[in-house]
């Protein structure tokens, strides 16, 4: 994602003198990974708060001053406020029960990365990455999700480079650990997601 | 390093250190494999058509109304330079914490301040006794020219003099021996090298002998009574004044205060 942001950067320069095009070829580079992060935050309304978010971004397009990993930034931040107003509104708790994260916490012994991400359905991905401490969930979505590097996430969180390194480090392991957990949890009876769970057997 | 790349070994190493050491931003390329997997299961593939007109629809609305050519704000601006800028809150402890150490600092050397004065007050009480001899001496020759020869009762110069004295004695009249500027300058300020060990004995003999340096060590003993008596702030200063007084008097002063103290302690 990384790769494309010369790309990026050359479509919203383009679009910043007017033209849609341009801006439609930036929304298509920049939308899927928004839209991950959304869904980590706040579920199921991601489609909403990102159009939202979009509405907002064609409006201030002219303000933004930068290149493509600073639209990321930039974009980035503003879909963050948008998910925090709307769990402000309806008071969404983004964590999960103390019980299920104690499941979710052992360790799979016997199960490898490759293992448990083949058999990993989006939604169970974001059920792991929304049960993390959300400063670590949000650190590993815009590192890994939206393309962020360590300063960019910083200043979208507000926080210290340092302290959201630390939390993505940690966000990813837990992730890793838990992925070795749901992989031989999920071994027999999901896999390939809820589609097959009637016809199994 | 590279054995704990490999894809097998990864999780059971996880596992079996789990409080291990942190990965740094350029050790997470070993997990740059598991980073693009969580990655392409999070991103979406495509794009949702519908809302990718909206967008663009509320592009056009606000490049025609004339939002394109507006103000950019602190917040907008995302060029490289500027993304190290840090957020106000945390500029706020940034700065109220080169407050507080700039005022521990400031601090410090207030503290330090009196108390090298005090010392220099003792030391400067100390040395016209320890120099005074010696003055009508070095007023013809200068035992240090090229060090400070506006002040002749500087510690430095008798300090430079009793070294030369000593690395004199040590190597037993054999001056060559001696390096070779310091000891052209024991022979100017002894005015020939025959007086150096005459002038040297009457160098070190009254630092250490009976005569004012003697008092000077009184005096001290004056001011180790008001150590003694820091705790009491009135008699403390009677100390003082016993320290100031040069004579060991003056010292006995200062150890009747301190008497005096310990009476008022009790009360």
């Amino acid at each position: 994602m990384r790769a494309r942001d010369g790309e990026l950067g050359a479509a919203v320069a383009r679009a910043q003198d007017g033209d849609e095009t341009a801006f439609a070829v930036a929304y298509r580079i920049v939308q899927p990974g928004l839209l991950g992060y959304l869904r980590g935050l706040v579920g199921e309304e991601a489609e909403d708060v990102a159009a939202d978010a979009w509405l907002e971004i064609a409006r201030d397009l002219g303000r933004f001053r930068g290149d493509g990993a600073g639209f990321r930034g930039w974009t980035a931040t503003i879909a963050r406020h948008r998910a925090l107003d709307l769990l402000r509104r309806q008071r969404i708790r983004p964590r999960s029960t103390t019980l299920e994260q104690d499941v979710l916490d052992l360790p799979g012994p016997h199960s490898t990365h490759e293992q448990a991400l083949e058999s990993l359905s989006t939604e169970r991905a974001l059920e792991l990455v929304r049960a993390l401490p959300r400063d670590q969930a949000e650190a590993v979505l815009l590192r890994v999700v939206v393309g962020l590097d360590g300063p960019a996430v910083a200043r979208v969180l507000g926080k210290r480079p340092g302290a959201v390194r630390t939390a993505a480090y940690r966000g990813l392991k837990r992730l890793a650990r838990q992925l070795g957990a749901a992989g031989t949890a999920d071994a027999g009876v999901t896999d390939d997601g809820p589609r097959t769970l009637g016809e199994s057997e | 390093m590279g054995e704990r790349h490999s894809g097998d070994g990864l999780p059971g190493r996880r596992h079996a250190h789990p409080g291990g050491v942190l990965e740094g931003p350029e050790d997470a390329d070993g997990d740059a494999g598991f980073e693009a997997a969580v990655a392409a299961v999070l991103r979406p593939g495509g794009v949702d058509r519908t809302a990718e007109e909206r967008a663009v629809a509320a592009f056009r609305a606000a490049r025609d109304s004339g939002a394109l050519r507006t103000r950019t704000r602190r917040r907008d601006d995302w060029r490289p330079g500027r993304r190290a800028a840090l957020p106000p809150r945390i500029t706020l402890s940034v700065v109220l914490a080169s407050l507080t150490l700039g005022g521990v600092a400031f601090a410090a050397v207030g503290s330090d301040g009196p108390q090298k004065h005090a010392d220099g007050g003792e030391r400067r009480a100390a040395r016209p006794a320890v120099s005074a001899p010696r003055q009508p001496d070095t007023e013809s020759a200068p035992t240090t020219p090229g060090a400070r020869p506006s002040r002749p009762g500087h510690p430095a110069t008798a300090r430079d003099t009793l070294a030369h004295c000593r690395a004199y004695e040590r190597v037993g009249g054999r001056g060559t021996a001696l390096d070779a500027t310091a000891w052209q300058r024991l022979v100017t300020a002894a005015g020939g090298e025959d007086e150096v060990a005459a002038y040297c004995a009457a160098r070190t003999t009254p630092t250490h002998g009976p005569g004012t340096g003697s008092t000077g060590g009184e005096g001290k003993t004056g001011e180790s009574g008001n150590n003694g008596n820091s705790g009491n702030s009135n008699t403390g200063n009677a100390g003082s004044t016993g320290n100031a007084g040069n004579t060991g008097e003056a010292g006995k002063a200062g150890g009747s205060g301190r008497a005096g103290g310990g009476a008022a302690g009790k009360k």
